[in-house]
């Protein structure tokens, strides 16, 4: 008898705990899974805090970030997770445009409200090139987007060195990894607004260095081994030309015994280091890809559309390219300093 | 007679002959290869990668092997590296890098020898372990402004770079343990047959402790340096490292099947896929081009590498004919 | 007068520096054993990878049934029903039976997939016909390396082969499963299959062979029937020497019990194992294979665990729980396997040689490679080891010379006691009466040896005594006084233990 009390009691208090739960599960909050491309990419890894902080700022949503590691496959496998999951809405930042398309078309297609951000999936990633640039530019059917411009972020650098690069420059490029839709836009902008303008400069070298610092710090010192001075750094992120920048810090050719050096940086994403190697007057100019900002905007549309104010596939929003350089890069830097991402006291 | 005896000598250091001609080669193509900036920027470039290949070739040597140090390396850098920002002490943040590494492979050690599960599988899981860790800890965003922990990676004493100073340094040691000490004839005899070096009184597992502990020295050095060569502490970095140390110390002549590998040869190995990497970065090769060459040219001189010796066996076992006559 | 199956004329075959064979011609009679007998490094083998086509020639014809043939490969050799069976065993131990039995010919449908039913009843048919009490789908690993042996043989039979190539084919089964082994020979000679048998061991090779060649220095000595030729010619013929005597024993005193071993038991596998050697005393263990004898000496070296059992030497118990707690106490233990737990076939000869005693060249926090080198050449050259270099691979040396650099390891460790188990097997004529030298001269010098052998005449011409093992227990100790092989044979079977153990 004693023992068929205590079962009971067991198996009573068991069901107190988990029927709220199971309440809420039906009608409690929204719940919204946002898919990044990486855990250990520096601007997916700060998109993945904005996002958990801006939906810290709405009490109905309720939000779970998982990450594609940067492998398609794992990517696959969590854009299928998120149907079987059933959440409310989904947001997507694709390792791979063309591959991950069908699968954010399957998330569309299952009723599910997605959005893709940095970069944005388009028409294009799913059906290939038309040659059409306006339906190749479309944001991907039953599908929207929040996005930064990569054309308009890599066109601030751009401009800047139009006026900036010596004549009959030699400079050397970073790319970022071969298919990735930031990597080639910003590129494109950089022909477009730069080298199209400016055909007396040459590209020494030119090679991918995968947005990573150490594979760009390594091209970088064989590069400058090649004889000829490098006039200029173009990356299209703050990481490479972080190493591209270390790989010369030590050269006197690059860097005089002052610290003044003899060449122009460019990035883009305006990270920490970014505005640290700026203050130090290494890095020329980047522009901002507010990790911040993005998460905001994204949360805002999903409340929206959560509440039925909006319909998602109209969701199509870019957010401003600010650019950064030695003039306004404190007011940035107190920005990372309030995150902790960079310390007061080392400055 | 003489020909064969310098045929004997040319089987004897094939690897060596790949690297001068490698050598050769690489001056013809670029005249820029030559200067005594470049090849000293190569042998800076080449500093973390033999570190891991001096790891992987005592692992390997002895029958084992380890996936798990590139991000074993990235965990004890950026621990070491935020122990320099709290603390400013360099002292404290080797013995931190040393510290995390050897505990890493301590528990590898522990499944490998007391468990007996294969190398392969324990230290794949300690690579997603270690990695895991690393991200968790910075949250995924690099660690900045390292102060004079730079020096360790980008410092020079005259007009040497410190690292390549640690790295001659570690290469000595290293040297000494496998020509002459114990330990290096205890681990030539467990790679080459467990089985007997146990039957003549060899502790295999007290062995294979004090081999993982030394790669977690070799992984903690090698995550400081890359760390201070990089200016920042980035948790990401170094992935796919491990095959950058196994590659070189393979080629090197390093066994798989163990037993046979020299420190010396592996030195050797890292050169010729510094050298291939250097000259087709100088002559600007894509690097996707790059990755099938170097593919290509790293099967080939183990071939060569291969041949030679297999030929060298048969001589011999034709010389004890012939001495029997 | 039978046919000529096989001959062989004006072989030469020449490696860069070395002449292997030179001017090599017998003939194999159709339905008769043909033993080829000669030393290891004699040339042999070389013969046997030309006659098989793993070599090529580089002068002389072969001739099947009198057409003269060219054998490119070893597929070729085998259409012409050329079998070899090698001394040491290539087979994947994780296969089965079955497909063992089938491995390179299994039958398949019409569709590529393999008719497995069609393998199974084949297999079991087979198993029937030959008296061989295995399943099909037992993996190879379960079965005793003689088992395997016999199906091997019996295998390559079956693939119609009309000269079978055996090379030293009872270097590891027991006796009694030699006979079985004859028998086999014998049926295949009936059924007209020639047979070119290469062994080492003189008797045996007198019970069962027609004719004889002896190749010595890669170039034929002798051929001749059997019936013109006795044990002391042949050896004679193969050594190039007259031999005086197989087995140099001599007298030494033997003195006090140095090495005694009390109540070992191990569940299942051996019991009530007490037994003692004397110093100055050479100690054999006789038995079947199967018997226990190499388990019981693994467990006595620290190699394997045990239940029971008390191990003393000088009269003192010690504590062995691995084979460095043997070194140190002064046992040390020869392995029955020289390349599983023998052999480091990637070192050098000197890196083998003082593997077990490094600790004297280590110290100190350096090396003393110098002196290494002086105690292993010291050690070879008083042993008699024939090798190029100091620095020369192991793996290059014939199985003598192998074996003697493994006898090196054990002597540079000084070792009070000897557990010596199979220390002559797989290796030729002169070496195996070197090493018998070599135990005669350890015992003078005050050693005590315990010698676990499947050769009963060299246990009985080595050894003062003679402990006997059948299935895990000591059926028997026999004086030199009273030693016969059909004593142990007795004991080894059973037959006397069980009567003596009743008595006891």
């Amino acid at each position: 008898m004693k023992n068929w009390k205590a079962l009971s009691a067991v198996v009573l208090s068991a069901a107190m705990v988990l029927a709220p739960v199971t309440a809420l599960a039906e009608e409690g909050p929204y719940r919204v899974c946002f898919v990044a491309r990486a855990s250990a990419d520096t601007f997916a890894a700060w998109l993945t805090s904005e996002m958990q902080k801006a939906a810290e700022e709405y009490d109905d949503i309720e939000l779970t970030c998982v990450s594609g590691e940067a492998d398609d496959a794992e990517m696959a496998k969590q854009l299928e997770n998120c149907i079987t999951k059933q959440y409310d809405y989904v947001i997507v930042q694709s390792n791979n445009n063309a591959a991950q398309a069908p699968y954010v078309k399957a998330i569309a297609d299952a009723g599910i409200p997605v959005v893709t951000t940095n970069p944005t999936t388009h028409q294009a990633d799913l059906d290939g090139e038309t040659g059409d640039p306006e339906v190749d530019n479309a944001v991907m059917e039953g599908t929207g987007t929040v996005d930064a411009d990569p054309v308009a972020q890599a066109a601030v650098g751009a401009q800047r060195a139009v006026e900036e690069v010596p004549e009959n420059a030699n400079v050397v490029v970073f790319r970022g990894p071969s298919g990735n839709y930031h990597a080639e836009k910003r590129r494109e902008a950089w022909d477009t607004y730069f080298f199209d303008v400016r055909d007396d400069v040459t590209i020494l070298y030119e090679d991918y260095a995968n947005w990573n610092n150490d594979e760009a710090m390594a091209l970088m010192e064989t590069w400058v081994q090649g004889g000829t001075h490098i006039d200029a750094i173009i990356s299209m992120n703050d990481n490479m030309a972080a190493g591209a920048i270390e790989a010369v810090r030590n050269n006197t050719d690059y860097i005089a015994e002052d610290g003044t050096p003899s060449f122009l940086a460019y990035g883009v994403d305006g990270t920490a280091q970014g505005c640290l190697l700026i203050k130090e007057g290494l890095l020329t100019a980047t522009a901002l890809q507010d990790a911040g900002e993005i998460a905001a905007l994204n949360m805002s549309y999903a409340e929206k559309v959560l509440h039925g104010e909006m319909d998602y596939t109209e969701v199509n929003d870019y957010v401003d390219a600010p650019e950064i350089n030695a003039d306004n890069v404190d007011e940035f830097i107190q920005i990372y300093v309030a995150n902790g991402e960079i310390s007061e006291s080392d400055l | 007679m003489k020909s064969s005896k310098a045929s004997t000598y040319l089987q004897r250091f094939s690897i060596y002959i790949v690297l001068i001609a490698m050598f050769v080669a690489c001056s013809l193509l670029s005249p820029y290869f030559l200067s005594a900036n470049n090849l000293m920027n190569v042998a800076r470039q080449l500093c973390v990668g033999i570190l891991l290949a001096y790891a992987e070739m005592i692992l390997i040597v002895s029958g084992f092997l380890d996936l798990s140090i590139g991000s074993v390396l990235a965990l004890a850098g950026v621990l070491s590296v935020s122990t320099f920002k709290s603390t400013h002490s360099m002292l404290l943040a080797l013995v931190v890098a040393f510290a995390v590494g050897v505990a890493c492979n301590m528990i590898n050690a522990v499944f490998v020898a007391q468990f007996d599960v294969p190398a392969f599988i324990a230290t794949l899981g300690m690579q997603q372990v270690a990695r895991g860790i690393a991200l968790y800890y910075t949250g995924g965003a690099n660690i900045l402004q390292l102060g004079k922990y730079v020096k360790l990676g980008q410092g020079m004493v005259g007009k040497v770079p410190v690292p390549v100073i640690i790295v001659l340094c570690i290469t000595v040691v290293v040297w000494y343990l496998f020509n002459h000490t114990r330990y290096g004839r205890n681990l030539y005899a467990i790679g080459g047959n467990r089985k007997a070096a146990e039957a003549s009184g060899i502790d295999t597992r007290k062995n294979i402790f004090i081999s993982y502990a030394i790669v977690g020295v070799l992984a903690g050095l090698a995550g400081a340096i890359f760390m201070a060569r990089n200016n920042s502490g980035i948790p990401n970095g170094a992935v796919g490292y491990e095959m950058t140390g196994l590659t070189a110390a393979i080629v090197g002549g390093t066994s798989f099947s163990g037993g046979v590998g020299t420190v010396m040869g592996t030195v050797a190995g890292a050169f010729i896929i510094g050298f291939l990497e250097n000259i087709m970065n100088l002559i600007g090769v894509n690097s996707y081009i790059q990755s099938i060459i170097e593919g290509a040219i790293i099967v080939l001189a183990v071939a060569f590498d291969i041949r030679s010796k297999n030929r060298k066996t048969t001589k011999q076992i034709m010389a004890v004919k012939d001495e029997k006559k | 007068m039978s046919e000529i199956k096989l001959r062989v004329e004006g072989i030469e075959k020449s490696f860069p520096g070395v002449k292997a064979l030179s001017n090599i011609s017998f003939t194999v009679r159709k339905g008769t054993v043909h033993a080829l007998c000669g030393e290891n490094g004699a040339g042999k083998s070389t013969l046997m990878k030309v006659l098989t086509g793993l070599y090529k020639a580089d002068a002389g014809r072969i001739y099947i049934d009198e057409q003269p043939v060219e054998i490119r490969n070893p597929i070729q050799a085998r259409e012409y029903g050329i079998s070899m069976i090698a001394q040491e065993l290539n087979y994947v131990s994780e296969l089965s039976v079955e497909e063992n039995l089938f491995m390179g010919r299994l039958p398949v449908n019409r569709f590529g997939k393999v008719d497995w039913k069609k393998v199974r009843r084949e297999a079991i048919q087979f198993l029937e016909e030959e008296h061989l009490n295995y399943r099909p789908e037992q993996k190879l690993k379960t079965l005793t390396v003689s088992d395997i042996q016999m199906l091997e043989i019996i295998k390559a039979v079956t693939n119609n082969a009309q000269i079978v190539l055996m090379d030293e084919p009872t270097s590891s089964i027991s006796e009694r499963e030699v006979g079985l082994l004859f028998e086999k020979i014998r049926e295949l000679k009936e059924k007209g299959v020639s047979i070119v048998y290469i062994s080492h061991k003189m008797d045996e090779v007198f019970r069962i062979a027609d004719d004889i060649t002896v190749i010595r220095d890669g170039a034929v000595v002798s051929s001749d029937r059997a019936e013109n030729l006795d044990i002391d010619t042949v050896i004679a013929h193969m050594v190039g020497r007259k031999m005086e005597n197989v087995y140099p024993k001599e007298p030494v005193p033997i003195q006090d019990t140095v090495f005694e071993v009390k109540d070992f038991a191990a569940k299942g596998i051996f019991d009530n194992i007490s037994f003692y050697a004397r110093k100055g005393e050479i100690v054999g263990f006789a038995g079947l294979v199967g018997a226990g004898r190499t388990e019981v000496m693994r467990a006595i070296y620290g190699l394997d665990g045990k239940d029971t059992g008390k191990i003393f030497i000088n009269g003192e118990e010690v504590s062995i729980k691995n084979p460095s707690d043997a070194i140190d106490k002064g046992l040390i233990m020869l392995s029955e396997d020289r390349k599983e737990y023998g052999l480091i076939p990637v070192r050098s000869v000197t890196e083998n040689a003082s593997l077990a005693s490094l600790k004297n060249y280590f110290y100190g926090g350096r090396s003393h490679k110098r002196k290494e080198k002086k105690d292993v050449a010291e050690i070879f050259q008083k042993m008699n080891v024939k090798t190029p270099t100091l620095d020369t691979l192991i793996s290059s040396l014939s199985g003598g010379n192998a074996q003697k650099v493994l006898l090196a390891r054990w002597m540079l460790c000084n070792p009070q006691v000897m557990i010596l188990d199979e220390p002559t097997r797989g290796i030729d004529v002169g070496a195996k009466f070197e090493i018998y030298k070599l135990m005669t001269d350890m015992v003078k010098e005050g050693k005590t040896i315990v010698m676990v052998s499947s050769e009963l005449p060299e246990l009985i011409g080595m050894c003062d005594r003679i402990y006997v093992m059948c299935q895990g227990l000591i059926t028997g100790c026999l004086d030199k006084e009273e030693v016969t092989q059909e004593r142990i044979m007795m004991l080894a079977t059973g037959l006397l233990g069980k009567s003596q153990q009743k008595g006891a």
